[in-house]
Parts: C-alpha cells; structure tokens; sequence
C-alpha cells in the first residue's frame, strides 16, 4: 500500500495502555456478548445445524418423508454400486473440466482492462452485469441458444462448420457440454472482477521493470502480473470450484432437468430429484451428505493451503 | 506528499501510469476485442429483448416485431404479484440477516466472552453446508411446523443460509473499529446495546450495503428454496414463477422473454445502484 507516505494519524500516535479500564468495560459486557450473538446462532443452529444432524441420521435410512425405517450404514455400500449415482458422480468431475476455462478466459480480460482502454469502466460493467441475472433466465436463454435450430447451430453453419451443428440438448455429451459452457460463460463476471481487484493491488513498478528489461506484453503477463496474483486465483477457484457443485441446480432444472437420461444430473441435481421427484428422501438426504463431505474437504483443503502460505 | 523527500510517487513520467497501449494500432484492436467480449457478454440481454417483441410465430418462422408477446403476458405470469412476493420475502430476509449478522458481529468483534470464539467458528463453519445438503430434513421440518403455505418457511431458510457469511463480514467489518469509540460512549454512561445502535451500526453502512446487495441479487435469482418452500402458487417469487413455467415446456417463447426481462429488471436496477459493494463482498473472503 502506498499510504507511508501519508502521516496515519491513528497508528503515528504513541501506543495505548493496553486494556486501561478493563474492569469497567467488562461489567456486564460478557452477557450483553451472548444475548447480541443469540439470534444468529440459534437462527443457524435451528435451520441449518440440525437439518445437518438429520440429514446424517436419515442418510442411513428409508424415508418417505413420514415414517423411517433403520438401513444402516450399508445405505452408502449398496448407493455406490448403484449405475446412476456412479454416472451422476462421473458428470461432476466431468463439470470440472469448464473451470480452467471459466479462470482463463476473465483472467485475459481483467489482464485487458487493466491497460484502461478507452471506455474499461463501461466495458467492466457490461461483463460483469450478467452476475445479476438468475440462472433460471440464463438457462432459458442457454437453451435456445444451444436447440436444434438455435443461433449456436447458425452460427456453425455461417462459418462452415455445419458438420458440426447438432440438437446439442438432446445427446448426453453434447447436453453436458452445453451446461459446461454457459457454466463457464456465466462465472467470467465474478472472476474477472476478483482479478481486477487482484491487480489493483499489485505494484506497478514491478510489471514496469520487466517491460524495462525488455520483456514483452505476454511475458510480462505470464511472469509478473500472475505470479502476484496467485492469492486471488486460488480464491476464483475456489468459487467456481464450489459454484460447479452446488449453484447449477436451477440451471440444470431448467435447461435440461437433468436429462436427456442421466446425461446432466449433477449430485445436487440428483438430491432434488431422488427426494422431491421419486420421493426417496432417505437416499436424498444421503446423496446430500456425500455433497457436504466432498464440500467439506474442498473447503478444509483450502484453509490449510492458505495457513501453509502464510 | 507534503513529505520532505519526494517518493517514487512524486517522480513524473510513465512509473505509475497504468499500462497504456501506446501504438495506435494495437489500441484499436484492443478496443474491438472490448465490443467482441461485450457482444457475447450481453447476448442474452439481446436475445430477451429482441425474442419478447416477436410474436410466437414470428419468432419460430421468421417476421416482423410487434408488441403481442408482452400484451399475452399477463394471462401467462402473474408478474405483479409475484414481483410483490420476490421484494416481500427478499426484504424480510434481509432485514433478518442484518439485524442477526451486524449485532453477532459487533458482539464477537468487540463483546467477547468466555467461549465466544466457539459459537463465532459454529455460525461460520455453517459456510460450508451446501444447501442441497439441509434442503430435505428442512423441507420435512418446516412442513411439521406447517409454515410451507405462508413467506414465513421461505424467509427462515433465507436468512439463515445468509447469516454466516453476513456475520462473518461484519466481525471483520467491526474488528476494524477502534476500541477508543466504544470506551468514549461508556465514559458517556452509554450501554452496549446503546453503544452499537447509536456509533457502531451507523459506522458500518457500507458493510451492511455489501451484505444488501448480495443476498437480494441471491435471494432474488433463487429457484431451489421458492421451489419447495413456497407452496402457494400465489406466494410464489417471479424467479419461481418462471422456473415452473420453463420447466412446462409448452409456453410459448417470447412470453417466457419477456417475463424473463420482468424478473431480471429489479436484480438489475440493485446491482448497477450497489455494484461497488457487489465488488467488495466477493473479494471480502480474500482476506488482506
């Protein structure tokens, strides 16, 4: 930061006594602590704590809903033998495969931005304005853009490439690949704002040293300005991480609710469906505790990878 | 700068311009390759706009614009009411989390007490739940409590998948405060509760405006939790109303377009008002 130069009138003053008045302050500050973080507590406790806990309880059971009956932990044995869950799972990692495509391409934007071209601030706003709109609308866009004779498959035939042009949605594959890309699309607004902010926090002085030793735009790009921002690509990463595990719920309900067959059900998708579709709420909440597991360790892994940097 | 020495950043020249592209040349095509990315950024804007003000036969046959489209919406989405019951269950949300998320925060920032770290890493570590996780002992427990048929099982669910993340905002929001402003309201004979709703909670506006903006663009664009936790169709959200109707399969196109434009409007009209807190909430988890 730039702000030595500026005397801080706060941290230029001597230090204070540490804890002058403690005993004055402390009287009564203990309770009026835990009566003012109650309501939060008690809040999340009640809708999300103990859902958790039923949801571990139910998991090993047959449930309707109403009346569960005890399964046991060979719930989980006999689900992952079961086609399915095991095509569901394959879809998620499947999914995974847009991420590098979802950092890449705003990374290459913000990195355009930020020389301020002409009108940037318009430009950064206009990419990050889909950020607003639901996936709901997304997803009803996406699907005419990707039908039989959507634009996509116009534009294909346009260019010359009409051996390519296919009713996307209605293959497994090619639906799968569909949802991977408007995935993508819609995480460039977020990301790119993440590497903005990341940029805006780098020294300038560093990226023109390199242009001063000779390196050019890209060199400079690949081996100043991404090196710097390592903090913030992990943070994107893990946002679209997380965003491909548990956001493309309504996209996926609208755009292709989950088919054709099993073509796009993702684990979160698969939740819904076992629970509120087939009515299965005892492997539903099942599949909802394997989501959690694998959300737990992605988030676990990421705290201990931010601890080992510091 | 009224430093003695000059720094670096007192020197002229091009040290702290940022990157500028000086061959003509090369700016132009940069600038064009701004309108290419602008083009596939807000194609859906376009499609929405262009596909509501064609008829359904002109949009699937070719033909001219006409107004036809948003003339039937009306008989197809009950978009008033339901723009009525997205700004009702988004507000009551909100207004939750903020009264939870800003007196947790100001408590856990600045009115420690024995064990408070504990409940303080409890509420957080509730971050990590996906929602998909609760949805289905929550859905079985709200209908036990029978609060399905009215916002009140919605607006629960809401605000509680919104608290840790706000209340974690906040503590950070609050840390930052120095101690000296709240020893001068207890000299001032103020009480705590008094110390944070007349100096703490006036100073934290643009924290509570990050939290605003990023729960109302969320709560606004929800299917999941309308889908099964408002039952009544005339309680229903307009992102839940064109959900259901997308989901149909048999409405007509440019009607859904045009409800699409209607529910979008408002996520809009926030975000371009609050885009700098949007800005600031997302990178928030960074940490600095």
């Amino acid at each position: 930061m730039t702000t030595q130069a500026t005397p801080n009138p706060r941290t230029d003053l001597p230090p204070a006594p540490t804890r002058p008045r403690r005993t004055r302050l402390h009287r009564g500050r203990s309770w009026v602590g835990l009566a003012m973080t109650a309501p939060a507590f008690v809040l999340v406790a009640v809708i999300l704590g103990w859902p958790m806990l039923q949801a571990f309880y139910y998991s090993m059971t047959q449930w309707d809903g109403i009346t569960a009956t005890w399964v046991g932990p060979s719930a989980y044995t006999h689900e992952f033998h079961d086609p399915a869950f095991r095509r569901v799972l394959q879809n998620n990692a499947l999914l995974l495969l847009a991420i590098p495509l979802a950092l890449v391409i705003p990374l290459g934007i913000a990195f355009l931005l930020d020389t301020h071209v002409f009108g940037w601030r318009i430009f950064r706003s206009a990419y990050f304005l889909p950020t607003a709109i639901s996936w709901v609308v997304i997803g009803m866009v996406a699907e005419r853009f990707f039908a039989a004779h959507g634009q996509l498959n116009s534009m294909l035939s346009a260019v010359g490439l009409g051996f390519l042009s296919t009713d996307f949605l209605s293959g497994e594959r090619t639906a799968l690949l569909a949802v991977a890309l408007t995935f993508a699309w819609s995480m460039i607004g977020t990301n790119m704002i993440i590497f903005l902010t990341g940029m805006a926090t780098l020294d300038p002085h560093l990226a023109e040293a390199a242009r001063v030793d000779g390196a050019g735009g890209w060199q400079t790009f690949r081996r100043v300005t991404v090196p710097q921002l390592k903090r913030f690509i992990q943070f994107a990463l893990m946002m679209t991480l997380i965003s491909a595990f548990t956001a493309l719920f309504s996209l996926i309900f609208v755009m292709t609710s989950g088919g054709p067959g099993y073509g796009t059900t993702t684990l979160e998708f698969f939740v819904y469906q076992t629970a509120f579709a087939v009515g299965q709420f005892g492997t539903g909440a099942m599949l909802g505790v394997i989501l959690f597991v694998i959300m737990a360790t992605v988030g676990i892994v990421q705290i201990v990878l931010l601890r080992t940097k510091e | 700068m009224s430093g003695v020495l000059p720094t670096l950043d007192d020197l002229p020249g091009p040290v702290t311009e940022p990157r500028k592209i000086r061959r003509p040349f090369a700016g132009s095509a940069l600038f064009i390759a701004m309108i290419v990315i602008g083009v596939v950024m807000l194609y859906p804007f376009y499609f929405m706009i262009d596909t509501s003000l064609r008829s359904e036969s002109s949009f699937l046959n070719g033909g001219g614009h006409s107004l036809d489209s948003w003339r039937a919406l009306d008989s197809t989405l009950p978009w008033g009411q339901q723009l009525i019951n997205s700004t009702i269950v988004c507000l009551l949300s909100i207004g939750i989390i903020l009264v939870c998320s800003s007196m947790a925060g100001f408590a856990f920032a600045k009115l420690r007490y024995p064990g408070a770290s504990g409940v303080f890493v409890a509420i957080i570590a509730a971050i990590l739940i996906p929602v998909q996780s609760i949805v289905i002992p929550a859905y079985v427990d709200i209908a036990h409590w029978h609060l399905l048929t009215s916002y009140t099982g919605a607006v629960l669910m809401y605000s509680a998948i919104g608290t840790p993340f706000a209340t974690f905002l906040m503590t950070v929001y609050y840390r930052s405060l120095p101690d000296e402003v709240l020893e001068a309201g207890v000299i001032d004979g103020l009480s705590y509760p008094m110390i944070f709703l007349r100096i703490a909670l006036p100073m934290s506006v643009p924290a509570l405006a990050t939290i605003f903006v990023l729960q109302f663009i969320q709560i606004w664009d929800d299917l999941l939790i309308g889908l099964l936790f408002l039952q009544n169709t005339s309680e229903r959200t307009i992102t839940v109303g064109l959900g259901a109707l997308a989901a149909g399969r048999t409405t007509d196109i440019p009607v859904l377009m045009a409800g699409s434009l209607v529910s979008a409007l408002p996520a809009i009209v926030v975000f371009l008002i609050f885009q700098r807190f949007l800005v600031n909430g997302l990178t928030a988890g960074i940490g600095r």
